[in-house]
Protein backbone atom coordinates (compact mmCIF):
# COMPACT_ATOMS: atom_id res chain seq x y z
CA UNK A 1 0.00 0.00 0.00
CA UNK A 2 0.87 3.68 -1.05
CA UNK A 3 0.23 6.27 0.12
CA UNK A 4 0.67 10.29 0.58
CA UNK A 5 1.99 11.51 4.80
CA UNK A 6 0.80 14.74 5.89
CA UNK A 7 3.00 14.60 9.40
CA UNK A 8 1.27 18.01 10.44
CA UNK A 9 3.34 20.89 12.33
CA UNK A 10 3.41 18.70 15.92
CA UNK A 11 5.11 16.44 14.11
CA UNK A 12 8.24 18.54 14.51
CA UNK A 13 7.72 19.56 17.99
CA UNK A 14 5.31 18.93 20.76
CA UNK A 15 4.35 15.55 18.51
CA UNK A 16 7.68 13.74 17.75
CA UNK A 17 6.93 10.36 19.22
CA UNK A 18 3.75 10.50 17.23
CA UNK A 19 5.47 11.39 13.98
CA UNK A 20 8.36 8.50 14.98
CA UNK A 21 5.98 5.74 16.22
CA UNK A 22 3.76 6.67 12.39
CA UNK A 23 6.65 5.89 10.15
CA UNK A 24 7.89 2.75 12.25
CA UNK A 25 4.66 1.00 11.84
CA UNK A 26 3.79 1.88 8.54
CA UNK A 27 7.40 0.99 7.50
CA UNK A 28 6.77 -2.24 9.59
CA UNK A 29 3.21 -2.81 7.89
CA UNK A 30 4.93 -2.37 4.57
CA UNK A 31 2.92 0.70 4.31
CA UNK A 32 4.79 2.76 1.86
CA UNK A 33 4.69 6.68 3.06
CA UNK A 34 5.38 9.16 0.40
CA UNK A 35 5.73 12.86 2.92
CA UNK A 36 3.28 15.85 1.28
CA UNK A 37 5.59 18.24 -0.57
CA UNK A 38 5.82 21.48 0.90
CA UNK A 39 3.18 20.67 3.37
CA UNK A 40 1.35 23.56 4.99
CA UNK A 41 -0.42 23.80 8.13
CA UNK A 42 -3.88 22.94 8.55
CA UNK A 43 -5.18 25.92 10.62
CA UNK A 44 -5.44 23.80 13.33
CA UNK A 45 -8.53 24.69 15.17
CA UNK A 46 -7.88 28.81 14.99
CA UNK A 47 -8.53 29.79 11.05
CA UNK A 48 -12.29 30.85 11.87
CA UNK A 49 -13.11 31.88 7.98
CA UNK A 50 -13.72 28.74 7.40
CA UNK A 51 -12.66 29.51 3.14
CA UNK A 52 -9.44 30.45 4.43
CA UNK A 53 -9.37 26.89 6.00
CA UNK A 54 -10.44 25.27 3.00
CA UNK A 55 -7.83 26.92 1.15
CA UNK A 56 -5.03 25.80 3.31
CA UNK A 57 -6.41 21.99 3.24
CA UNK A 58 -7.29 22.15 -0.55
CA UNK A 59 -3.20 23.46 -1.28
CA UNK A 60 -2.08 20.51 0.65
CA UNK A 61 -4.82 18.22 -0.61
CA UNK A 62 -3.59 19.19 -4.46
CA UNK A 63 0.04 18.21 -3.88
CA UNK A 64 -0.33 14.21 -4.36
CA UNK A 65 -2.91 11.86 -6.48
CA UNK A 66 -2.24 9.32 -3.55
CA UNK A 67 -4.80 8.65 -0.65
CA UNK A 68 -3.57 11.06 2.31
CA UNK A 69 -2.53 9.84 5.53
CA UNK A 70 -2.50 11.82 8.93
CA UNK A 71 -1.79 10.58 12.50
CA UNK A 72 -3.35 13.83 13.72
CA UNK A 73 -7.16 14.00 13.96
CA UNK A 74 -6.94 17.98 13.95
CA UNK A 75 -5.03 18.06 10.56
CA UNK A 76 -7.56 14.91 9.56
CA UNK A 77 -10.88 16.84 10.72
CA UNK A 78 -9.57 20.03 8.87
CA UNK A 79 -9.20 17.98 5.79
CA UNK A 80 -12.26 16.18 5.63
CA UNK A 81 -14.21 19.02 6.44
CA UNK A 82 -12.50 20.71 3.65
CA UNK A 83 -12.97 17.44 1.25
CA UNK A 84 -16.89 18.03 1.84
CA UNK A 85 -16.81 21.94 1.16
CA UNK A 86 -15.37 21.51 -1.44
CA UNK A 87 -18.08 19.43 -3.55
CA UNK A 88 -20.03 22.82 -3.69
CA UNK A 89 -18.68 24.09 -7.09
CA UNK A 90 -18.28 27.27 -6.23
CA UNK A 91 -16.50 26.93 -3.37
CA UNK A 92 -14.11 25.04 -5.44
CA UNK A 93 -14.02 26.91 -8.05
CA UNK A 94 -13.44 30.13 -5.76
CA UNK A 95 -10.71 28.46 -3.77
CA UNK A 96 -8.80 26.60 -7.40
CA UNK A 97 -8.39 30.70 -8.28
CA UNK A 98 -5.69 30.89 -5.70
CA UNK A 99 -4.02 27.61 -5.76
CA UNK A 100 -0.93 26.83 -7.94
CA UNK A 101 -1.69 23.55 -8.07
CA UNK A 102 -5.72 22.80 -8.53
CA UNK A 103 -7.63 20.86 -6.10
CA UNK A 104 -9.60 18.04 -8.07
CA UNK A 105 -10.75 15.51 -5.17
CA UNK A 106 -8.75 13.78 -2.66
CA UNK A 107 -8.81 10.63 -0.04
CA UNK A 108 -8.32 11.43 3.54
CA UNK A 109 -7.16 8.75 5.84
CA UNK A 110 -6.40 8.61 9.25
CA UNK A 111 -3.45 6.08 10.24
CA UNK A 112 -5.79 4.76 12.82
CA UNK A 113 -7.72 3.37 9.97
CA UNK A 114 -5.24 2.47 7.86
CA UNK A 115 -3.49 0.61 10.35
CA UNK A 116 -6.50 -1.43 11.55
CA UNK A 117 -7.33 -2.65 8.05
CA UNK A 118 -3.67 -3.84 7.64
CA UNK A 119 -4.03 -5.82 10.62
CA UNK A 120 -7.39 -6.95 9.99
CA UNK A 121 -5.87 -8.79 6.81
CA UNK A 122 -2.34 -9.97 7.75
CA UNK A 123 -2.59 -10.24 12.01
CA UNK A 124 0.56 -12.63 11.99
CA UNK A 125 2.53 -9.12 12.53
CA UNK A 126 1.49 -9.20 16.19
CA UNK A 127 4.55 -10.97 17.57
CA UNK A 128 3.64 -9.28 21.24
CA UNK A 129 0.03 -9.79 22.45
CA UNK A 130 -0.79 -7.51 24.69
CA UNK A 131 -2.66 -9.51 26.79
CA UNK A 132 -4.30 -7.84 30.30
CA UNK A 133 -3.09 -5.13 29.70
CA UNK A 134 -6.45 -2.33 30.39
CA UNK A 135 -6.00 0.10 27.82
CA UNK A 136 -8.36 3.31 28.23
CA UNK A 137 -9.53 4.16 24.51
CA UNK A 138 -9.71 7.69 24.29
CA UNK A 139 -10.77 9.58 20.91
CA UNK A 140 -11.25 13.15 21.99
CA UNK A 141 -13.14 15.22 19.69
CA UNK A 142 -11.99 15.63 16.04
CA UNK A 143 -11.29 11.89 14.91
CA UNK A 144 -15.42 11.68 14.86
CA UNK A 145 -15.99 14.81 13.78
CA UNK A 146 -17.64 16.45 11.42
CA UNK A 147 -19.57 13.12 10.78
CA UNK A 148 -19.55 10.63 8.05
CA UNK A 149 -16.59 8.40 8.85
CA UNK A 150 -17.38 7.16 12.08
CA UNK A 151 -20.49 7.53 14.70
CA UNK A 152 -19.31 11.22 15.97
CA UNK A 153 -20.74 10.05 19.67
CA UNK A 154 -20.52 6.33 20.15
CA UNK A 155 -17.53 4.84 17.54
CA UNK A 156 -15.72 1.77 18.81
CA UNK A 157 -12.71 1.37 15.95
CA UNK A 158 -10.19 2.32 18.98
CA UNK A 159 -11.56 -0.47 21.05
CA UNK A 160 -11.77 -2.73 17.87
CA UNK A 161 -7.90 -1.91 17.24
CA UNK A 162 -7.58 -2.85 20.88
CA UNK A 163 -8.77 -6.11 20.73
CA UNK A 164 -7.04 -7.16 17.80
CA UNK A 165 -3.35 -6.64 19.90
CA UNK A 166 -5.19 -8.46 22.48
CA UNK A 167 -5.66 -6.09 25.21
CA UNK A 168 -9.00 -4.78 27.11
CA UNK A 169 -10.25 -2.07 26.19
CA UNK A 170 -11.81 -0.06 28.65
CA UNK A 171 -14.58 2.42 27.81
CA UNK A 172 -14.61 6.26 29.05
CA UNK A 173 -17.84 7.59 29.37
CA UNK A 174 -15.48 10.96 28.54
CA UNK A 175 -14.11 9.17 25.47
CA UNK A 176 -15.39 11.43 23.05
CA UNK A 177 -14.77 14.22 25.26
CA UNK A 178 -12.88 17.28 24.24
CA UNK A 179 -9.65 17.48 25.95
CA UNK A 180 -9.84 21.01 26.54
CA UNK A 181 -6.93 21.71 24.38
CA UNK A 182 -7.58 23.88 21.61
CA UNK A 183 -8.40 26.57 24.42
CA UNK A 184 -5.42 25.75 26.96
CA UNK A 185 -3.08 28.97 26.07
CA UNK A 186 -5.56 31.51 26.48
CA UNK A 187 -7.88 30.04 28.68
CA UNK A 188 -6.01 27.47 31.15
CA UNK A 189 -8.12 27.01 33.88
CA UNK A 190 -11.33 25.82 31.81
CA UNK A 191 -9.04 23.30 29.52
CA UNK A 192 -7.69 22.00 32.74
CA UNK A 193 -10.90 21.18 34.54
CA UNK A 194 -11.57 19.82 30.95
CA UNK A 195 -8.32 17.73 31.23
CA UNK A 196 -8.34 16.38 34.56
CA UNK A 197 -11.92 14.83 34.26
CA UNK A 198 -10.98 12.27 31.80
CA UNK A 199 -7.20 11.60 33.83
CA UNK A 200 -9.60 10.88 37.07
CA UNK A 201 -11.79 8.53 35.03
CA UNK A 202 -9.09 6.51 33.64
CA UNK A 203 -7.54 6.37 36.94
CA UNK A 204 -11.02 5.42 38.57
CA UNK A 205 -11.62 2.91 35.91
CA UNK A 206 -8.27 0.86 36.47
CA UNK A 207 -6.71 2.08 33.32
CA UNK A 208 -2.87 1.04 32.73
CA UNK A 209 -2.42 3.20 29.84
CA UNK A 210 -4.83 6.07 28.09
CA UNK A 211 -4.59 5.54 24.37
CA UNK A 212 -4.78 8.84 21.83
CA UNK A 213 -5.12 9.69 18.55
CA UNK A 214 -4.66 13.25 18.11
CA UNK A 215 -1.59 15.53 19.56
CA UNK A 216 -3.43 18.13 21.40
CA UNK A 217 -4.98 15.26 23.42
CA UNK A 218 -1.57 13.62 23.97
CA UNK A 219 -0.30 17.70 25.15
CA UNK A 220 -3.08 17.70 28.14
CA UNK A 221 -3.21 14.35 28.57
CA UNK A 222 0.98 13.50 29.16
CA UNK A 223 2.66 16.92 29.20
CA UNK A 224 0.38 18.05 31.68
CA UNK A 225 -0.36 15.33 33.50
CA UNK A 226 2.14 15.94 36.57
CA UNK A 227 1.17 20.41 36.31
CA UNK A 228 -2.70 18.83 36.62
CA UNK A 229 -1.63 16.48 39.37
CA UNK A 230 0.01 19.19 41.71
CA UNK A 231 -3.02 21.48 41.10
CA UNK A 232 -5.50 18.84 42.06
CA UNK A 233 -3.12 17.38 44.52
CA UNK A 234 -4.63 13.54 42.72
CA UNK A 235 -1.46 11.22 41.76
CA UNK A 236 -2.59 9.82 38.18
CA UNK A 237 0.42 8.37 37.05
CA UNK A 238 -1.01 6.72 33.77
CA UNK A 239 0.85 6.44 30.17
CA UNK A 240 -0.49 7.99 27.59
CA UNK A 241 0.73 6.55 24.26
CA UNK A 242 -0.39 7.56 20.54
CA UNK A 243 -2.34 4.75 18.92
CA UNK A 244 0.72 4.38 16.83
CA UNK A 245 2.76 3.99 19.89
CA UNK A 246 0.48 0.98 21.44
CA UNK A 247 0.55 -0.90 18.09
CA UNK A 248 4.27 -0.78 17.55
CA UNK A 249 4.65 -2.14 21.09
CA UNK A 250 2.52 -5.09 19.92
CA UNK A 251 4.37 -5.09 16.47
CA UNK A 252 7.68 -5.88 18.63
CA UNK A 253 9.25 -3.01 17.61
CA UNK A 254 11.74 -1.02 20.13
CA UNK A 255 11.53 2.14 22.40
CA UNK A 256 13.40 4.16 20.46
CA UNK A 257 12.05 3.31 17.33
CA UNK A 258 8.28 4.25 18.75
CA UNK A 259 9.75 7.71 20.35
CA UNK A 260 8.67 5.91 23.97
CA UNK A 261 11.39 8.07 25.74
CA UNK A 262 9.45 10.86 24.41
CA UNK A 263 6.57 10.73 26.61
CA UNK A 264 6.51 12.85 30.19
CA UNK A 265 4.70 9.90 32.04
CA UNK A 266 6.71 7.01 31.24
CA UNK A 267 5.28 4.06 29.72
CA UNK A 268 8.30 1.73 30.19
CA UNK A 269 6.95 -0.13 33.56
CA UNK A 270 3.80 -0.84 31.30
CA UNK A 271 5.98 -2.17 28.51
CA UNK A 272 8.25 -4.16 30.28
CA UNK A 273 4.65 -5.74 32.18
CA UNK A 274 3.70 -6.95 28.80
CA UNK A 275 7.35 -7.94 27.84
CA UNK A 276 7.30 -10.52 31.23
CA UNK A 277 4.13 -12.02 30.19
CA UNK A 278 5.35 -12.81 26.76
CA UNK A 279 8.32 -14.00 28.33
CA UNK A 280 6.68 -16.60 30.69
CA UNK A 281 4.35 -18.00 28.40
CA UNK B 1 -39.51 40.06 14.94
CA UNK B 2 -39.47 43.94 15.60
CA UNK B 3 -40.23 46.19 12.65
CA UNK B 4 -37.86 47.97 14.32
CA UNK B 5 -34.57 46.24 13.83
CA UNK B 6 -31.95 48.85 12.27
CA UNK B 7 -30.43 48.37 8.64
CA UNK B 8 -27.08 47.73 10.44
CA UNK B 9 -28.27 44.81 12.33
CA UNK B 10 -30.22 43.25 9.33
CA UNK B 11 -26.65 43.74 7.72
CA UNK B 12 -24.70 42.06 10.72
CA UNK B 13 -27.35 39.02 10.98
CA UNK B 14 -26.91 38.23 7.18
CA UNK B 15 -23.14 38.25 7.50
CA UNK B 16 -23.68 35.65 10.06
CA UNK B 17 -25.99 33.69 7.94
CA UNK B 18 -23.90 34.20 4.65
CA UNK B 19 -20.52 32.71 7.12
CA UNK B 20 -22.15 29.95 8.81
CA UNK B 21 -25.15 29.00 6.56
CA UNK B 22 -28.57 29.82 6.24
CA UNK B 23 -29.99 26.80 8.35
CA UNK B 24 -28.95 28.69 11.48
CA UNK B 25 -32.45 30.50 10.63
CA UNK B 26 -34.01 27.47 12.00
CA UNK B 27 -33.09 27.14 15.23
CA UNK B 28 -35.55 26.24 17.30
CA UNK B 29 -33.84 27.50 20.95
CA UNK B 30 -33.75 24.07 21.76
CA UNK B 31 -30.42 24.12 23.70
CA UNK B 32 -29.29 21.20 22.62
CA UNK B 33 -26.09 23.13 21.53
CA UNK B 34 -25.76 24.34 24.92
CA UNK B 35 -26.11 20.99 26.79
CA UNK B 36 -23.50 19.26 25.11
CA UNK B 37 -20.78 22.13 24.93
CA UNK B 38 -17.94 21.38 27.14
CA UNK B 39 -17.64 24.90 28.31
CA UNK B 40 -21.22 25.85 28.75
CA UNK B 41 -21.31 26.55 32.42
CA UNK B 42 -18.71 29.11 32.21
CA UNK B 43 -20.05 30.73 28.97
CA UNK B 44 -22.58 33.85 29.15
CA UNK B 45 -24.31 34.36 27.09
CA UNK B 46 -24.75 30.37 26.31
CA UNK B 47 -24.09 29.23 22.60
CA UNK B 48 -28.14 28.63 22.47
CA UNK B 49 -28.73 32.47 23.30
CA UNK B 50 -25.62 33.76 21.43
CA UNK B 51 -27.84 32.28 17.91
CA UNK B 52 -30.23 34.14 19.05
CA UNK B 53 -28.75 37.02 19.80
CA UNK B 54 -27.52 36.74 15.77
CA UNK B 55 -30.94 36.03 14.47
CA UNK B 56 -32.38 38.95 16.48
CA UNK B 57 -29.03 41.21 14.84
CA UNK B 58 -27.79 42.42 17.88
CA UNK B 59 -24.34 42.46 17.02
CA UNK B 60 -22.66 44.65 20.01
CA UNK B 61 -23.64 41.60 22.43
CA UNK B 62 -23.01 38.41 20.27
CA UNK B 63 -19.53 40.17 19.68
CA UNK B 64 -18.34 41.19 22.96
CA UNK B 65 -18.68 38.55 25.18
CA UNK B 66 -16.36 35.60 26.08
CA UNK B 67 -18.33 32.86 24.96
CA UNK B 68 -16.78 33.09 21.45
CA UNK B 69 -13.57 32.02 23.20
CA UNK B 70 -13.93 29.54 25.21
CA UNK B 71 -15.27 27.21 22.54
CA UNK B 72 -13.10 24.53 21.59
CA UNK B 73 -14.43 23.72 18.62
CA UNK B 74 -14.95 20.16 19.55
CA UNK B 75 -18.23 20.18 17.20
CA UNK B 76 -20.26 18.24 20.00
CA UNK B 77 -23.12 21.00 19.10
CA UNK B 78 -22.87 20.65 15.73
CA UNK B 79 -23.47 16.89 15.64
CA UNK B 80 -25.98 16.74 17.61
CA UNK B 81 -28.20 20.01 16.26
CA UNK B 82 -31.28 18.58 15.42
CA UNK B 83 -32.11 21.49 13.14
CA UNK B 84 -28.75 20.75 11.14
CA UNK B 85 -27.85 24.12 12.31
CA UNK B 86 -23.71 24.06 12.72
CA UNK B 87 -23.70 26.50 15.86
CA UNK B 88 -19.79 26.08 16.13
CA UNK B 89 -20.05 27.56 12.63
CA UNK B 90 -22.16 30.52 13.73
CA UNK B 91 -18.96 31.18 16.35
CA UNK B 92 -15.98 30.82 14.10
CA UNK B 93 -18.56 33.24 12.24
CA UNK B 94 -18.69 36.05 15.14
CA UNK B 95 -14.80 35.40 15.47
CA UNK B 96 -14.15 36.22 12.13
CA UNK B 97 -16.16 39.03 12.40
CA UNK B 98 -14.71 40.35 15.20
CA UNK B 99 -11.07 39.77 14.09
CA UNK B 100 -12.06 41.55 11.13
CA UNK B 101 -13.04 44.50 12.97
CA UNK B 102 -10.31 44.66 15.52
CA UNK B 103 -11.97 43.80 18.55
CA UNK B 104 -8.87 42.81 20.82
CA UNK B 105 -8.46 40.63 23.38
CA UNK B 106 -5.69 37.89 24.37
CA UNK B 107 -7.83 35.51 22.15
CA UNK B 108 -8.10 37.19 19.34
CA UNK B 109 -4.63 37.87 19.72
CA UNK B 110 -3.70 33.93 20.23
CA UNK B 111 -5.72 33.51 16.74
CA UNK B 112 -4.07 36.45 15.15
CA UNK B 113 -0.78 35.27 16.00
CA UNK B 114 -1.32 31.76 15.02
CA UNK B 115 -2.58 33.26 11.46
CA UNK B 116 0.56 35.78 10.83
CA UNK B 117 3.16 32.19 10.89
CA UNK B 118 0.76 30.44 9.00
CA UNK B 119 1.18 33.10 5.97
CA UNK B 120 4.65 33.97 7.53
CA UNK B 121 6.04 30.66 6.93
CA UNK B 122 3.12 28.07 5.85
CA UNK B 123 3.69 26.11 9.60
CA UNK B 124 3.15 26.89 12.70
CA UNK B 125 6.37 26.92 15.30
CA UNK B 126 5.53 26.72 18.86
CA UNK B 127 7.68 28.54 20.27
CA UNK B 128 7.84 32.11 18.94
CA UNK B 129 4.03 31.52 18.92
CA UNK B 130 4.14 30.89 22.80
CA UNK B 131 6.67 33.91 23.15
CA UNK B 132 4.70 36.50 20.98
CA UNK B 133 1.49 35.27 23.45
CA UNK B 134 3.27 36.03 26.14
CA UNK B 135 4.25 39.56 25.21
CA UNK B 136 0.53 40.70 25.31
CA UNK B 137 -1.11 37.67 27.99
CA UNK B 138 2.21 37.37 30.66
CA UNK B 139 -0.77 35.28 32.97
CA UNK B 140 -0.10 32.61 31.36
CA UNK B 141 3.71 32.25 31.99
CA UNK B 142 3.54 30.28 35.00
CA UNK B 143 1.98 27.75 32.62
CA UNK B 144 3.88 28.02 29.56
CA UNK B 145 7.17 27.53 31.55
CA UNK B 146 6.04 24.29 33.22
CA UNK B 147 5.02 23.18 29.65
CA UNK B 148 7.82 24.42 28.51
CA UNK B 149 10.53 22.96 30.47
CA UNK B 150 8.76 19.33 30.14
CA UNK B 151 8.48 19.68 26.78
CA UNK B 152 12.44 20.31 26.25
CA UNK B 153 13.74 17.97 28.46
CA UNK B 154 11.92 15.36 26.11
CA UNK B 155 13.68 17.01 23.20
CA UNK B 156 10.02 18.15 21.91
CA UNK B 157 10.90 22.47 21.32
CA UNK B 158 10.94 23.23 17.80
CA UNK B 159 13.82 26.22 17.74
CA UNK B 160 13.82 26.41 14.39
CA UNK B 161 11.23 28.13 12.24
CA UNK B 162 10.34 25.71 9.05
CA UNK B 163 9.52 28.17 5.87
CA UNK B 164 7.91 26.46 3.38
CA UNK B 165 8.57 27.09 -0.53
CA UNK B 166 4.93 27.91 -1.28
CA UNK B 167 4.75 30.83 1.24
CA UNK B 168 3.60 33.59 -1.05
CA UNK B 169 0.29 30.80 -2.38
CA UNK B 170 -0.57 30.34 1.20
CA UNK B 171 -0.60 34.09 2.01
CA UNK B 172 -3.11 34.57 -1.38
CA UNK B 173 -5.18 31.62 0.07
CA UNK B 174 -5.20 33.74 4.02
CA UNK B 175 -5.52 37.09 2.19
CA UNK B 176 -7.70 37.08 -0.78
CA UNK B 177 -9.92 34.19 0.32
CA UNK B 178 -11.07 36.17 3.24
CA UNK B 179 -13.13 38.01 1.52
Amino acid sequence: MKLAYYPGCVSLSTGKEMDISTRAVCAALEIELEELSDWNCCGATHVSNELVATGLAARNMAQTELPIMTPCSICYSNLRSAVQRLEDAEVRERVNTVLEKKYSGAAIRHALDVILEILEKKDDRIVLPLKEMKVAAYYGCLLTRPAGQYSPQFPTILEELIKKLEAEPIELRHKTACCGGPIFMPREAAADDIAFAILAEAKEAGAEVIVTVCPLCHLMLDAKQRALEQKRGLKIGIPVLYVTQLVGIALGLGPEELGLFMNSISPMAVVERAYERMAKE
Amino acid sequence: MSAAIAAKDMEFKQEVLRLAGPEVLACIQCGTCSASCPTAHLMNPSIRKLVKLCLEGKKEEALHNETLWLCTSCLLCTVRCPRGIRPKAVVSALKDIAEREGVLSRDSSYEEFFLKQIKSYGRIAELPLTAEFLLIYPQAAVQSMQMGLELISKGKIGVKVDRIDGRDEVKRIVEELRE
